[in-house]
């Protein structure tokens, strides 16, 4: 039972000799004393963006979908770029809690936390765009399969557009059921150490009257270890049906086999690096750098120069058997991403997503936080871009008459802005009133 | 509603409580209930409890799941209402595979999460007691429920165990709706009264 | 314990030799049959069954050395206990190489155009539409990229291998090989996308239906070739195992490998599933020709075979997790998962190659022995070679004491 040890080639996982006690004391602080003043302007700038997006929301509820700038040809633009965009984000979070907790990475405790929560509030990012993008958005519900007044009138269930509603929502849910029921004990640590009334009673609430009896441990580890289990092809399923939205279709550049796995290696890849973004400052502003450790930052690296190279290798196949195909059509659509009115997407995307992680195969670069910092937004900007590049294949059609180019209205970008806005306010408010990393023996080893 | 007298003991670290928990047993006594900040591996064994069952419970769900997705847009696409979506069959089995799928890990995580907080007699709004107030930072308490007469001595038994700290006290045993920033001794006593 | 050598048992011995003799006699009863018999299908029969055995038995063999790699690079302690097997699996690839690289090469310059359809001319017409098709599927680039690539992977699983049993004779506590392995893990890895994860399978079985292509062809080979080759590990620490080696493997170890067959199975379903559903919703004639002969047409009994086999068995008998830890349970599975993805290659070479007369006699059946043969004759051979369990590994330690 106390047969624990690690290799003399294992780094720490948390630096300085500490007890169970400081460790608690370390990572409670942030909820127990006042917000700094840093909290304070990170999440009024959030607080910001998230209302200007609701006015670009409105703006465009208002007015009709006509405010954005889609055309005929064109008839997604930015808005599903975001969605698969900020879905994509969300996977690192159920990677890192369920897929690590399979493979045992201890170092998964210093950051799950954090990644499950981002998942949480990705989605429900991801989720306004595909909402909003109704229109008629108080019909919204017509999406469920209820039983109405009209008659046997049910959705399609062969859409692809509809496996996202049940994707999504089932998504959400499981995401939402796993971070809860490893937050229950965490709720109940700050419930016994609160000092006044108010937070007493709040944690209480949010506690469920967890009390740690080792009976309910061993349930709560059976809990976590079946949902990580389930979450584990759900999160792979989630991003396959978003790849199946393109690639059911017969459109030259979207009908390709190798979507599904190449989407959710993207997903992953891109979602390490949001949590990369979101680490290297929490660590920062709530002091926490002897927890969240540069092998914690070193070990999310390589994750993302393997994703990076996964997806590095499926843009080289498509391209590939677009020219091995001899299809016309396929070989088109991808001679425009390469040099077409959207080269440069394609370029952005390929220096950002396929070239520049590389540099993380050299030790000294992954160790370094600032680089490490860089190279994450980096990431995010190539992974949007590569979301971007996909859609924009819609700017050819077979009738030259259609063809069409495509700029985003200041409500689409308002739109997107008030998405990071809605995401970031989430978070400041997570870091400040719930724990950021779970006490598990692991992370004292 | 029952208030019990127990005798407790506050221990310092995992490896003095695993042979306490051996010996405590092995002396006869009924442990109430063992409390620890984090999941101990192999305290379950320790004290004898059987493993969980909960994973079955989630099977059983999921294939609820699955048989309601499959029978609902089955019955849909077949008797209902059935049309035809771009020259597919009536039923068709690879559409509806995404759909099946969500649904079975769907009624699976739902139902496994509601079963774990029915058996764990959890939910928003039930108070515990609470015998030490770090048992949920850093301590691992050990409760025995005993008499008057034998309250003493199981006491000095536990404090023999390396304990770091033991007491008797009365409390209630089960759970019960209450909010955690109330006095709950004064519950107890009124009760008593 | 620890530094215990393998000696081969007797009965492995013989029922190996037994093995590898049937299929030496089928191959030249199959030979004797081509000389007395001019019929094209026979001879094609002939070529496509070595093609498929050697193939898959190569890329079973080759998953090995990607396991050895993937796990140095995750630095995962579990694995060390039963290192050695996946060490010798991979350190014969260079011999099943070499077998398959002289019957790939000997199909492409005898013009075998029942194999490779492209070999016939106009197959693929010459214009600008097929500019890189012609360049990519021409003798010189193939025989040129097959032979390097055989040369690579063969060369990295004797290396690996090597630097592993060098290090039992290191000081203890030095890590300095343990880096170089690290080092050339990476660099397997690097090779094994551009190789097996993308061109190879194009190359070697996709190029058999010349005019069809998928993009997930590759990764859903390397799928069906790693669940299979970790079932051969899991064979091989379970034989050993019951011949009093490896003691420190637990049951905590079976259940771990039990659990990536329990995966993989799920992930090759996954790629399986992508690739067909992709392909049927769409529906475009030229791409959905491949399924047809598949599910509709001659081949349909190993089309659902092969669901079975590697789709609902793994998945139904390993979810509980007593069968994880069942050997009897495990063996059965393993076997299963490895005749499953033989029948997986079957079906993936035969619809193009033999079409409609396909046979499943003693040919198909003799020649799958001898490769069984001789897989197992080579392996055991080498596992002789140094102690069954690394000696200096830095993670030695932790892999005893592996708990779940």
């Amino acid at each position: 039972m106390h047969l624990k040890y690690e290799s003399v080639i294992r780094e720490a996982l948390v630096d300085g000799k500490k007890d169970y006690h400081q460790v608690t004391e370390d990572i409670c602080a942030p909820i127990e004393n006042k917000p700094t003043k840093l909290w304070k302007i990170g999440f009024f700038l959030s607080a910001s963006l998230l209302l200007f997006g609701v006015f670009s929301v409105g703006w465009e509820v208002y007015w009709g979908t006509g405010v954005w700038n889609l055309n005929r040809t064109i008839g997604w633009g930015w808005d599903i770029t975001n969605f698969v965009w900020w879905v994509g984000i969300g996977h690192a979070g159920t990677l890192i809690s369920a897929i690590l907790l399979l493979f045992r990475q201890g170092w998964r405790t210093g950051v799950n936390r954090a990644a499950e929560a981002m998942t949480i509030f990705a989605v429900m990012c991801a989720g306004q765009f595909p909402i909003w993008h109704m229109g008629r958005v108080w019909d919204a519900f017509f999406v469920l399969p209820y039983g109405n007044t009209r008659g046997p009138l049910w959705p399609n269930f062969v859409s692809p557009l509809l496996w996202d509603v049940f994707a999504i929502s089932t998504y959400f849910t499981v995401s939402l059921l796993f971070w809860y029921s490893g937050l229950i004990p965490d709720f109940a640590t700050i419930r016994d150490r609160a000092k006044t009334k108010f937070r007493k009673a709040a944690y209480g609430l949010a506690s469920f009257g967890w009390a740690g009896s080792a009976k309910h441990w061993q349930r709560h580890e059976m809990l976590s270890l079946v949902l990580a289990g389930l979450s584990t092809p759900l999160v792979l399923s989630v991003h396959t049906i978003v790849s199946f939205d393109f690639a059911t279709s017969v459109i030259p550049g979207w009908h390709t086999t190798i979507f599904p796995p190449y989407f959710v290696a993207g997903a992953v890849f891109s979602g390490f690096a949001m949590v990369q973004t979101l680490l290297v400052i929490t660590r920062k502003v709530l002091k926490l750098e002897d927890y969240i450790t540069i092998g914690h930052i070193e070990a999310m690296n390589k994750v993302i120069v393997l994703t990076g190279s996964i997806v590095g290798v499926a843009y080289l196949t498509e391209l590939f058997i677009a020219y091995y195909s001899g299809v016309l059509w396929e070989q088109e659509a991808f001679r425009l991403r390469v040099m077409g009115p959207y080269w440069w997407a394609y370029w952005a995307m390929m220096t950002c997503n396929v070239v520049s992680p590389q540099l993380f195969w050299f030790k000294k670069l992954r160790r370094n936080i600032w680089f490490t910092f860089f190279m994450s937004i980096i990431v995010n900007i190539g992974m949007w871009f590569e979301r971007f590049v996909i859609i924009m294949s819609l700017h050819r059609d077979y009738l030259p008459s259609s063809w069409s180019y495509y700029t985003p209205s200041w409500t689409e970008v308002g739109f997107y802005l008030g998405s990071f806005g809605l995401f970031f306010t989430c978070y400041f408010l997570f870091a400040k009133y719930f724990r950021l990393l779970p006490l598990r023996k692991s992370s004292l080893s | 509603m029952s208030v019990k007298k127990f005798a407790v003991a506050v221990y310092d670290d995992e490896a003095v409580l695993f042979p306490a928990v051996k010996k405590v047993r092995s002396a006869g006594y009924k442990i109430h209930d063992v409390y620890t900040p984090f999941a101990v591996h192999g305290l379950d064994v320790a004290l004898g409890e059987k493993e969980s069952d909960l994973h079955v419970a989630g099977f059983i769900y999921g294939i609820t799941g699955t048989a309601t997705a499959l029978g609902f847009m089955g019955w849909i696409f077949t008797t209902d209402w059935p049309q035809n979506f771009g020259g597919k069959p009536t039923f068709p089995l690879p559409a509806f595979i995404p759909i099946v799928f969500e649904l079975t890990v769907l009624f699976a995580a739902v139902g496994m999460v509601l079963t774990f907080c029915y058996l764990n007699q959890i939910m928003p709004g039930v108070k515990k007691h609470i015998f030490h107030p770090r048992q949920t930072d850093d301590k691992f308490v050990m409760a025995i429920e005993v008499t008057d007469e034998n309250a003493a001595s199981t006491e000095a038994f536990l404090k023999s165990t390396g304990a770091e700290e033991t007491k008797v006290e009365m409390a209630e045993a089960d759970w019960w709706y209450g909010r955690f920033d109330q006095k709950e001794e004064y519950e107890i006593k009124q009760q008593l009264a | 314990m620890l530094n215990q050598e393998f000696k081969i048992p007797a009965k492995l011995k013989t029922t190996s030799l037994v093995l590898l003799v049937i299929g030496l006699i089928t191959l030249g009863a199959g030979v004797a049959t081509l000389l007395f018999s001019h019929e094209v299908v026979s001879q094609t029969r002939f070529w496509a069954v070595l093609l498929q055995n050697s193939i898959f038995f190569l890329l079973i063999s080759l998953a090995s050395v990607f396991i050895l790699s993937a796990t140095s690079l995750a630095q995962a302690g579990w694995i060390v206990s039963f290192r050695r097997i996946p060490e010798a699996i991979g350190s014969i690839v260079w011999v099943l190489g070499i077998i398959a690289g002289a019957i790939i090469l000997t199909l492409i310059w005898t013009d075998n155009y029942h194999i490779y359809h492209w070999l016939e001319k106009g197959n693929i017409p010459h214009n600008s539409l097929n500019t890189l098709k012609n360049f990519f599927l021409s003798k010189p680039f193939f025989s040129i990229w097959t032979v390097v690539v055989i040369a690579l992977w063969g060369w990295l699983g004797v290396k690996l291998r090597n630097l592993s049993v060098q290090q039992d004779s290191e000081p203890k506590g030095s890590t300095k090989t343990y880096w170089i392995n690290f080092k050339y893990s990476a660099g397997f890895v690097f090779v094994f996308a551009l190789t097996l994860a993308s061109t190879i399978p194009w190359l070697w079985i996709m190029s058999i239906d010349s005019h069809w292509f998928s993009t997930m062809f590759s990764w859903y080979t390397f799928a069906s070739s790693f669940v299979s080759g970790m079932s051969m590990i899991m064979l091989w620490i379970l034989y050993t195992k019951r011949h009093g080696y490896l003691d420190i493997v637990s049951d905590e170890h079976i259940h771990d490998v039990g659990k990536f067959m329990f995966a993989f199975s799920i992930f090759w379903t996954y790629l399986w599933f992508s690739q067909f559903m992709l392909i049927w919703y769409a529906n475009i004639p030229e791409e959905t020709i491949y399924f047809k002969i598949r599910m509709h047409g001659p081949y349909k009994f190993f089309y659902w075979l092969n669901i079975i086999l590697n789709f609902v068995c793994p998945i139904l008998i390993l979810m509980p997790r007593p069968n994880k830890r069942n050997y009897f349970v495990v063996v059965l599975v393993a076997v299963l998962i490895i005749f499953g993805h033989w029948i997986d290659f079957y079906q993936m070479i035969m619809p193009g190659t033999v079409g409609a007369d396909w046979q499943m006699g003693w040919f198909e059946i003799g020649i799958l022995c001898g490769f069984v043969g001789l897989v197992i004759w080579l392996v055991a051979n080498k596992l002789t070679k140094a102690p069954m369990v690394p000696q200096n590994h830095p993670f030695l330690k932790e892999t005893i004491i592996h708990i779940s």
